[in-house]
């Protein structure tokens, strides 16, 4: 499916064009996609690390679970606004940009674990709510959530070393970008 | 202070850290990572105080399960900071920005010093519904480190956030 069309639209509508030219506006959402990321990385590691039996499980999963998962959500909805908006400045850089495609994969991979874990998993969650270690599927959930998140902070970081390059760039160029 | 950041990101150190170009990613993603764990450890302490989580365990065991993935967690962030930092100082001591943060840094720090030594004897005057005392401190916690995460954010937009009050 060739997304070009629609990268471009995005990128010449209006509120890019606004965006772009707004001096505080990008610098402005950048932090706030920050903000909202890292508490979405920050809460899921509270759940995903009681998944792994850690630091005890004396407490129950399912009122951890439902505490923090809607600050997860909250921040994620913040977290997904703001990256649309800065993906929307630059599309067409960043449509072509792999690191950018690599994030969006972990986050879809990090969308699917969790919704197996939600419909398949959680089922089982009142047998072992506290006082048991989770079965090996929900603490393979956990596992591969703190996984998927770091990588989706790391991807993300490289996008603004990479931008407008990609991964096969030779070691010899010089980076000219000022750092973001 | 700007000539000492020029002496310093002409030092061998700073040389050395500019010149590998996979570090300064590496230790942005490390650095963002642990302001995450940092922000959501004292997120979970300020809306224990606020009532809205956790309030089937007592004040200071949730401090007490916290306390250490803050304190290393902030201990890695200032670590992989000060790496970033030499490697880059010119651009540190003139961002506004960065100055910024470092002061709500000594704040933050400062006052979770204060409430870890004074929680044993606070948490038993805890009530389940707290004070709006109490309420106030924990909702400007919760501000000061959202805003410490921007004001570092905006350390590579200075002149576009601060315009003329940039320090260069």
């Amino acid at each position: 499916m060739d997304l070009t069309p629609l990268v471009e639209a995005a990128q010449n509508s209006a509120l890019s064009e606004w965006m772009r030219t707004s001096l505080k506006a990008v610098a402005i959402i950048n932090a706030l996609h920050v903000i909202s990321i890292v508490t979405v990385f920050g809460t899921i590691f509270i759940v995903d690390l009681r998944l792994l039996g850690y630091p005890n499980v004396k407490r129950s999963f399912l009122r951890m679970h439902h505490e923090l998962l809607r600050w997860t959500w909250g921040a994620f909805g913040i977290a997904a606004i703001t990256g649309v908006l800065l993906f929307m400045v630059n599309a067409v850089t960043y449509h072509r940009n792999t690191a950018f495609w690599l994030k969006m994969a972990a986050i879809v991979i990090a969308g699917i674990n969790m919704l197996v874990f939600e419909l398949v998993t959680a089922k089982t969650a009142p047998s072992w709510d506290k006082g048991v270690t989770p079965p090996p599927a929900a603490r393979a959930a956990g596992a591969l959530s703190i996984i998927l998140w770091i990588a989706v902070i790391v991807f993300g970081r490289w996008i603004g070393f990479t931008k407008g390059y990609d991964f096969s760039i030779p070691e010899d160029v010089q980076f000219d970008f000022p750092i973001q | 202070m700007f000539e000492f950041a020029e002496w310093l990101g002409s030092t061998p150190l700073s040389v050395a850290i500019q010149s590998r170009l996979w570090l300064t990613p590496l230790l942005q993603t490390i650095h963002i990572t642990m302001i995450g764990i940092v922000f959501v450890s004292m997120l979970n302490v300020a809306l224990r105080v606020l009532g809205k989580i956790r309030t089937d365990e007592p004040l200071d065991e949730v401090w007490h399960r916290f306390a250490p993935w803050f304190w290393c967690a902030l201990g890695v962030m200032a670590g992989t900071g000060l790496v970033l930092a030499i490697g880059e100082p010119v651009r540190q001591v003139t961002a506004m920005s960065f100055w910024i943060k470092m002061g709500l840094i000594v704040i933050g720090v400062g006052s979770a010093l204060y409430f870890g030594r004074t929680i044993g004897a606070a948490a038993a005057a805890v009530p389940l519904v707290p004070s709006s005392r109490a309420r106030f401190i924990a909702a400007a916690t919760i501000v000061l480190w959202l805003a410490i995460i921007f004001f570092g954010r905006s350390i590579a937009y200075d002149v576009e956030i601060w315009e003329s009050w940039h320090l260069a």
